[in-house]
């Protein structure tokens, strides 16, 4: 089946390997996302999933094959660039120790204003997102180190999905949580992620969230080093 | 930039404790640094207002460091006088235009008494071609008149007319007094940030007046001769300790020092005022120096904790980084967070030391006045010090190219996820 | 940072300026000049010192009329000529035609007068150590100098070129106002427009 439209981001035969000695640690035929999608990875670690995101924040560079984003071939970038368009396309969500603890939480929901003019620009009022998110505006000049970590993923949340970025990265954002307040902070995520129309690729070990996505991939399957690591 | 250095700002205000310490030590180590610099700067400008117009201090034959130092600063104690016939043949020589005795060797209470002649306050000049002028009274008229430096008065609380008593020697205490012929105080000076401030100038002939019923330093027993009889005694000095010499013709105040150096009277010699300084800021110059290199030494140590306190906490800011990393900044950009990091800190601790010196300057400078008569000026910072200050914080920016360098290579290894 | 530490007290030491002048002469070095050229396009002359001598004034001219080997040991003529030659020195006249002129040239600084830690007022000398051990100039070797600005870091025997105007009127005024005085008692006077470090004969 032809895609209609041209993927968020694509990794085209992409081989990744620390040194020249090692052995490589992500070995990936193919991999698409499309524009809109929320696609489920599941990425127990030591699959390569940190190095994947990694190539998708344009934070490593492959050995072989190509990374795009956007269209853009990650590789032909030089690093300073990488930066900037992880900073005007990418949000990002960890599973913990998000935020920088001495600034207040909107401060942290408006760090990537400061890194790319494209999303300040796009930014609208950043209280009115963060209240979507669930977050009292009472919260909002706290120093992010007084937080709960609800409080805090969802702060999180907030600045990954600021100024409109295309894609969001979400690596195991509910691993922290408790059953209930993980179900909270999805609903609320995909909400947003539609709202705003970006693409989201959430990374987890957790198969009960795979449900709410369109699409569910294993890491494992797709990155023949893994089963080759396996296989030895 | 500006959102680095804000960053910057909070995060240092984050761990404000520990760079807080650091802080004071930069502080202190410049505090220190500069003090050298001002206490230097200050005497050498103190000594070379004591004495202006003067074209030769003449005195018996010993150093020329040690004769400046003693009779314009009154500092140490002559080894020799001149005889006074000598004295006053050398104030005949045609070349001379006014010569001023000096009598040293009495103290009241710490300050050191002067004999002279009215003479003294009509020619001699201090700073800028400056005469010295009456805040009270006038010069000694009667026998047992006292004139004030202004810092005598100040100290002891001295008015016009108070009695005084001089004591025998220069020491403070323990010194057997002229108790029998006190002196009236007949005139204040006005403040001259000079050692004149500090001085008690009273009359050659009372000098020798109180010294008429002593021998060898002490009174002689059974033998005093009362303060009202002392004037039907011959009250000529038979010695003086230096005399200051002004000449008609400046040019030719080598022909001076030549006639004197070669007096066959006595072992005498003349000094240069601006010459003597000289020789005296070439010696002390190696001592300043010194002094200048460790306080430098302690600011490198300073900022050697600087660094070593940013280094220790990078550790736990490395997820702090990845963040950063996360949200767009480059590896250069965190270099630069922490390198921005060490220059607020450096910054700080010198204002901070600029303060604390300032606070120091004012309260030590009446010390200073008072025991060395050298005016310490309280002032925020001068040029040499501004100078000082910018090596400093240059050194400081360079230090904290470390911690910069090493958030730069760590946040490069790290990626988005460090390995905690 | 050992690197660094090694090079604070060196920086330090620059910046103090602790290298001295007197360390490189001895007592009586004159300074060398460069054969006097005209020099058509400044508005001063570069001189030497023998120029500021009078013509025809010759201290020595007693002296040289002596065979001193045929004298004896301790011999008065020789004593009193010596005497007579030093009382000449003494009484070096200036060369009037000197007044107003604008000269360049070298030689060591006795300082006068400071004001802070600048010098207002000193004595140039054409040689090294002219006020310890050795006899002075005779006067028309010696000029009181008044810079037109306080001039900064002169210390006594610093080697200096400077340009100003000489003025004699005032060893006039002298010699001619006091018989009993005798010996003239002013050289030359120079307002100096410019003191800058002496650092060879070239120019």
């Amino acid at each position: 089946m032809a895609a209609v439209t041209a993927p968020i981001a694509e990794l085209d035969k992409v081989v990744f390997r620390w040194s020249a000695r090692d052995a490589a640690c992500l070995d990936i035929e193919r991999f698409a996302l499309s524009p809109g999608e929320r696609v489920f990875l599941h990425g127990p670690s030591g699959s390569g999933k940190s190095t994947l995101l990694g190539l998708l924040g344009g934070v490593l560079v492959q050995e072989r094959g190509s990374v795009r984003v956007l269209g853009q071939s990650l590789e032909k970038l030089g690093a300073a660039s990488r930066d900037r368009f992880r900073a005007d396309h990418v949000g990002f969500i960890f599973q913990q120790f998000n935020l920088i603890p001495y600034l207040s939480a909107i401060e942290n929901v408006m760090l990537p204003c400061r890194f790319s003019a494209r999303r300040a620009r796009l930014s609208a009022d950043a209280a009115r997102l963060m209240s979507r998110l669930d977050l009292d505006p009472s919260l909002h000049h706290r120093l992010a180190m007084q937080l709960s970590v609800g409080q805090q993923q969802r702060v999180a949340a907030a600045r990954a999905l600021i100024g409109r970025p295309e894609l969001v990265i979400a690596d195991e954002p509910t691993s922290s949580l408790d059953a209930e307040r993980q179900r909270i902070f999805l609903d609320l995520l995909l909400h947003q992620c539609a709202e705003a129309d970006a693409t989201l690729l959430f990374v987890s070990h957790d198969h009960r969230l795979a449900g709410a996505f369109d699409r569910e991939v294993a890491l494992a399957s797709i990155n023949r080093a893994y089963e080759r690591r396996e296989a030895a | 930039m500006s959102h680095w250095l804000l960053l910057a700002a909070k995060s240092a205000w984050n761990r404000r404790l520990t760079l807080g310490l650091t802080v004071l030590a930069v502080a202190l180590s410049v505090v220190l640094l500069l003090g050298v610099e001002r206490v230097r700067s200050d005497a050498r400008e103190g000594f070379t207002q004591s004495v202006s117009g003067t074209d030769l201090i003449v005195g018996a034959r010993t150093s020329a460091v040690q004769l400046m130092l003693y009779t314009v600063f009154r500092i140490g104690e002559a080894t020799n006088n001149m005889r006074w016939d000598a004295y006053q043949e050398l104030a005949r020589h045609p070349l001379i235009a006014w010569t001023i005795p000096l009598s040293l060797g009495d103290s009241h209470r710490g300050f050191p008494v002067l004999g002279t002649t009215p003479g003294y306050f009509e020619h001699f000049r201090y700073g800028d071609s400056r005469p010295l002028a009456f805040a009270a009274g006038k010069p000694f008229a009667e026998l047992f008149d006292a004139v004030l430096g202004a810092q005598v008065a100040e100290a002891l609380g001295y008015r016009m007319g108070d009695r005084i008593v001089l004591s025998h020697g220069i020491g403070g205490i323990g010194l057997p007094e002229h108790a029998d012929k006190p002196f009236v105080v007949s005139g204040i000076l006005q403040r001259t940030g000079t050692p004149v401030d500090r001085t008690v100038h009273v009359s050659l002939a009372a000098i020798q007046a109180i010294h008429l019923d002593w021998q060898g330093g002490a009174p002689v027993p059974g033998f005093s001769i009362p303060a009202q009889y002392v004037r039907k005694f011959d009250l000529t000095p038979k010695e003086i300790t230096a005399a200051l010499i002004g000449l008609h013709s400046r040019a030719a105040v080598f022909k001076m020092q030549r006639y004197i150096d070669d007096y066959k009277g006595e072992p005498l010699m003349a000094v240069l005022p601006g010459v003597a300084l000289d020789e005296l800021w070439r010696v002390v110059g190696v001592a300043e120096n010194t002094l200048l290199a460790v306080s430098g030494m302690v600011v490198l140590v300073g900022l050697t904790g600087l660094v070593a306190v940013v280094l220790a906490g990078l550790n736990e800011r490395r997820r702090e980084i990845a963040v950063l990393r996360a949200v767009g900044a480059s590896p250069r950009g965190i270099f630069l967070l922490l390198t921005t990091e060490g220059l607020l800190v450096t910054a700080l601790g010198c204002v901070l030391g600029i303060l604390l010196l300032l606070a120091l300057t004012v309260a030590a400078a009446p010390l200073a006045q008072s025991r060395y008569g050298v005016a310490l000026h309280p002032r925020v910072i001068s040029l040499a010090e501004l100078r000082l200050l910018a090596l400093v914080i240059a050194v400081g920016v360079l230090a904290s190219l470390i911690p910069g360098y090493r958030a730069y290579r760590l946040s490069l290894a790290d990626g988005l996820a460090p390995r905690l | 940072m050992p690197r660094l530490a090694f090079l604070l007290p060196l920086a330090l030491s620059a910046l103090l300026g602790t290298a001295s002048a007197t360390d490189e002469y001895r007592v009586g070095d004159r300074l060398p000049q460069a054969k006097a050229k005209p020099d058509a396009k400044s508005s001063y002359q570069t001189i030497r010192w023998e120029a500021l001598v009078p013509e025809g004034w010759d201290p020595a001219r007693d002296l040289r009329g002596i065979n001193l080997a045929m004298l004896n040991d301790g011999d008065r003529r020789a004593t009193e000529a010596l005497e007579k030659m030093k009382k000449a020195w003494d009484e070096a006249p200036v060369e009037p035609a000197w007044n107003g002129q604008r000269v360049r040239l070298p030689g060591f600084v006795v300082p006068l007068e400071r004001v802070k830690e600048d010098v207002t007022e000193f004595l140039l000398v054409p040689y090294f150590g002219a006020c310890i051990h050795v006899p002075p100039p005779p006067a028309n070797q010696i000029i009181h100098v008044f810079p037109a600005k306080p001039v900064k870091n002169l210390r006594t025997m610093d080697a200096v070129w400077v340009i100003g105007v000489l003025d004699t009127t005032r060893s006039e005024a002298l010699k001619g106002g006091n018989e009993a005085m005798g010996m003239a008692v002013a050289g030359y006077r120079m307002t100096a427009e410019q003191i800058s470090p002496y650092k060879g004969p070239a120019r």
